[in-house]
């Protein structure tokens, strides 16, 4: 009987430990709406803001300064975000009040009732002054601005600068665009390359924004059939003969050797004996280039290729793309909307601010008049004295945001791995493609696959 | 007396509520929504009732099969790995004619990979099966093991077999450690009276510890049977996410995790949900049937890969 009452206690002291636990939390978020109304602006938190990055950590710190109030940033980790914040978003409770959301879900959620419609604050107003992609993949089917972003990321080539001297007599950008405007060119510059005992990329992967050449379409029409056009499939083809002819380097993208790639030259597969005439001796070799976005300058380049600092250069490929993005808005439910307001105001329109705030991250920012004044004549060291600024604003106005399906990272990324088992000789062309249709339809049942 | 039993009821309450809160409520609602096609968003209301088309899907759906059989295989390989190194040690280090010292210290190491982050080991191991810069590679390479390097997660069998020895590895000192209990729990008087018998060392193996584990074994085999058909963490962080290479990594939790959340098909994922319940149950039920003879008193045990 004594024992009985000791774990009835212990088990009473755990429910109500949990119980408490709780109520901290559901005290907390029940807090920061009553002091917000309250308008009180030390002690309590105004705001929630959730993201999946600390990037937002310094405009929220400008903010409570200004404005002298208590913000909430909850960062939670890319992989659990979008599990994370969904069912408080569809629940409705516990949602924060402002949140972001990238490019990979963005336009899965601008059409649920997540975000606020914008249009009360009469953003549209600001539209001319943006890169036009950026500010309609905000924009929902019924029209309503349903969330913004302060950033832009359109891709380039990056390379090397001693090596493109080397190779191909010169190092400037406009020059060596000229050469990768179309695929044809960059294979032939894949070729020159490989006779002078360079690689032109880490790996076949760098070339899938680039494929679809001078004719984009999107991966999905209105009807929801799969579009493959001829310069799509051409993919495989160029893709094999990056690997024929070794123009790439065998280094999957972030794997270890990727990184080493930007430095020094790594190994290439030693013991290849079949490879020996286009290979050092040593076994290794050096890596020309590597298509990123334009947050690859700051956050991979300038990071990992620290010894080869100042010999970068940045140019186009064969078509303007662009990859990732973060986009946010206000939280339907939220109790301080114009507050919310205030701080999207300050991060996505604020001239003084995001003129500081971008000098110090090197981020390339969609509002056009700021980055306009902030590129007059910018020399980035780290490129050789090159404005990126320039290049990836013109890049930004080339992308058509009337190709941009909810499809797209998904779809690529599926149509990547069969490439990928096309170039690693697991399946040829037609069984790689019949195993990508199964595959979209299989987490896509409404898109229709074409059919032989 | 009358009151006593009343109160009985009070003692029970906290779990009872906790238990139909987060454990029936939510299986009654994963039905639920395996009925209808919900997408994971703009409500449940909004979803349309499509009565048992997913479960028609699940049954033809060939990803499922491969991911049944990929799960299969991995939690195969692993459990066999696992069992045979843990059994090893746990006899070398219970033998009462070697009398090891320092049983503890081996149980703690034998452990440790068992707390690491599972996102901290997957991060490891790719860095340490990379294709071209890889350690395991440089290492066979030098070695002149191998002429070129393998691009181990490239390979569908070398993938699934990478997963499987991970796991192992994981969770063998885990297995070690019950094993060793179970073992000690045997009354050395048998193996004192087999020993005087002349009974050699496969004999006492065979006809002494193996009956007297067969509980612990029971135990061993259906906990790590339930976690093994639930895989996923592995797969999911060690390539792609999708079940790179060539779909060998797709296991069933990582799929369903998939279908509903980088899908959007959540309906059919509760759908999937229930397949993988009762494909567990079936498993479970199978095990116990051939090994339990109704002297077992099972104990209940946490979740084991």
């Amino acid at each position: 009987m004594k024992n009985s009452w000791k774990m009835a206690g212990l088990l009473c002291g755990a429910v109500l430990l949990t119980a408490c636990g709780n109520n901290g939390n559901g005290d907390a978020a029940g807090d920061s709406n009553g002091e917000s109304t309250g308008g009180s602006g030390s002690g309590g938190v105004d705001l929630v803001i959730n993201s999946f990055t600390d990037e937002l950590a310094y405009p929220i710190s400008v903010f409570e300064e200004r404005h002298d109030v208590n913000i909430d940033l909850q960062i939670i980790p890319t992989e659990n975000y979008v599990d994370t914040l969904r069912p408080a978003l569809e629940s409705g409770s516990g949602a924060p009040d402002i949140f972001t959301a990238e490019i990979v879900y963005l336009l899965d959620w601008i059409e649920q009732d997540y975000w606020t419609d914008l249009g009360e604050y009469e953003v549209e107003e600001w539209s001319d002054e943006y890169v036009e992609y950026v500010w309609e993949l905000g924009r929902s089917q019924d029209g309503n601005m349903k969330a913004l972003s302060w950033q832009t990321t359109p891709g380039g080539i990056f390379y090397r600068r001693s090596i493109a001297e080397e190779v191909f007599g010169t190092d400037d950008p406009d020059a060596m665009g000229e050469q990768f405007s179309t695929m044809e060119g960059l294979m032939e510059a894949g070729e020159m390359l490989a006779d002078a005992g360079y690689r032109l990329f880490p790996d076949e992967g760098s070339i899938s924004p680039f494929t679809m050449g001078s004719n984009p379409a999107p991966w999905v029409d209105e009807d929801d059939n799969l579009v493959m056009t001829e310069e799509r499939l051409s993919y495989f083809d160029y893709a094999r003969e990056l690997r024929d002819n070794q123009y790439t380097a065998l280094a999957p993208a972030w794997s270890p050797s990727w990184f080493a790639s930007f430095n020094e030259p790594i190994t290439y597969n030693a013991g290849w004996d079949d490879t020996d005439d286009v290979d050092d001796s040593d076994g290794t070799t050096e890596v020309f280039g590597v298509s990123l976005p334009s947050w690859g300058l700051p956050h991979v380049l300038k990071t990992d290729a620290t010894e080869t600092a100042g010999d970068w250069a940045v140019t186009n490929g064969p078509s303007s793309y662009f990859g990732g993005g973060t986009w946010i808005g206000i939280y339907e439910g939220s109790e301080n909307k114009d507050l919310a307001f205030e701080f999207i105001q300050m991060l996505v329109h604020d001239e003084e601010f995001l003129t500081e705030w971008v000098t110090e991250t090197g981020d390339v920012l969609s509002h056009t008049g700021i980055m306009e004044e902030v590129s007059e004549g910018y020399e980035d060291e780290f490129l050789g004295g090159q404005n990126h600024y320039e290049y990836f604003l013109a890049e930004a106005e080339n992308i058509d945001p009337s190709h941009i399906t909810r499809y797209d990272q998904r779809l690529d990324q599926m149509f990547g791995s069969a490439v990928g088992a096309y170039v690693e000789g697991d399946l040829d062309q037609d069984e790689a493609l019949q195993e990508f249709y199964a595959e979209v339809q299989n987490a896509f049942p409404q898109i229709n696959v074409p059919q032989d | 007396m009358q009151k006593n039993d009343n109160r009985a009821y009070w003692f029970i309450a906290p779990f009872v509520i906790v238990f139909l809160t987060f454990n029936i409520y939510p299986i009654l609602l994963t039905f639920y929504y395996s009925v209808t096609n919900y997408t994971g968003m703009g409500g449940i209301d909004n979803a349309d009732f499509i009565g048992l088309d997913n479960y028609r899907r699940l049954i033809q759906d060939d990803f499922f099969f491969q991911a049944f059989f990929n799960t299969i295989r991995i939690w195969g390989m692993n459990f066999a790995i696992q069992i045979i190194i843990a059994m090893l040690l746990a006899l070398l280090f219970s033998d009462i004619r070697l009398k090891l010292k320092g049983v503890n210290a081996f149980r703690a190491m034998f452990f440790l990979p068992n707390i690491i982050t599972i996102a901290s080991v997957a991060l490891l191991f790719s860095i340490l099966l990379d294709w071209n810069f890889g350690s395991l590679n440089q290492m066979l390479l030098s070695l002149g093991l191998i002429s070129r390097p393998i691009n181990w997660l490239n390979n569908p069998v070398y993938a699934q077999g990478w997963v499987a020895l991970i796991g192992a590895w994981m969770w063998f000192g885990n297995t070690f450690i019950i094993l060793m209990a179970g073992i000690s729990g045997i009354p050395k008087d048998f193996y004192e009276a087999a020993y005087i018998d002349g009974a050699n060392w496969w004999d006492s193996f065979t006809k002494i510890t193996i009956p007297q584990l067969k509980p612990i074994l029971l135990y061993v085999f259906i906990t790590s049977i339930i976690g093994g058909l639930q895989i996923f963490d592995l797969p999911m962080l060690l390539t792609d996410g999708r079940g790179a290479p060539r779909g060998s990594l797709n296991t069933m939790v990582l799929y369903l995790y998939n279908q509903g959340f980088s899908y959007a098909n959540f309906g059919y994922s509760a759908a999937i949900a229930y397949g993988l319940f009762i494909i567990t149950v079936v498993f479970s039920a199978v095990t116990f049937k051939t090994m339990y003879r109704g002297q077992v008193k099972l104990k209940r045990g946490g979740v084991k890969k």
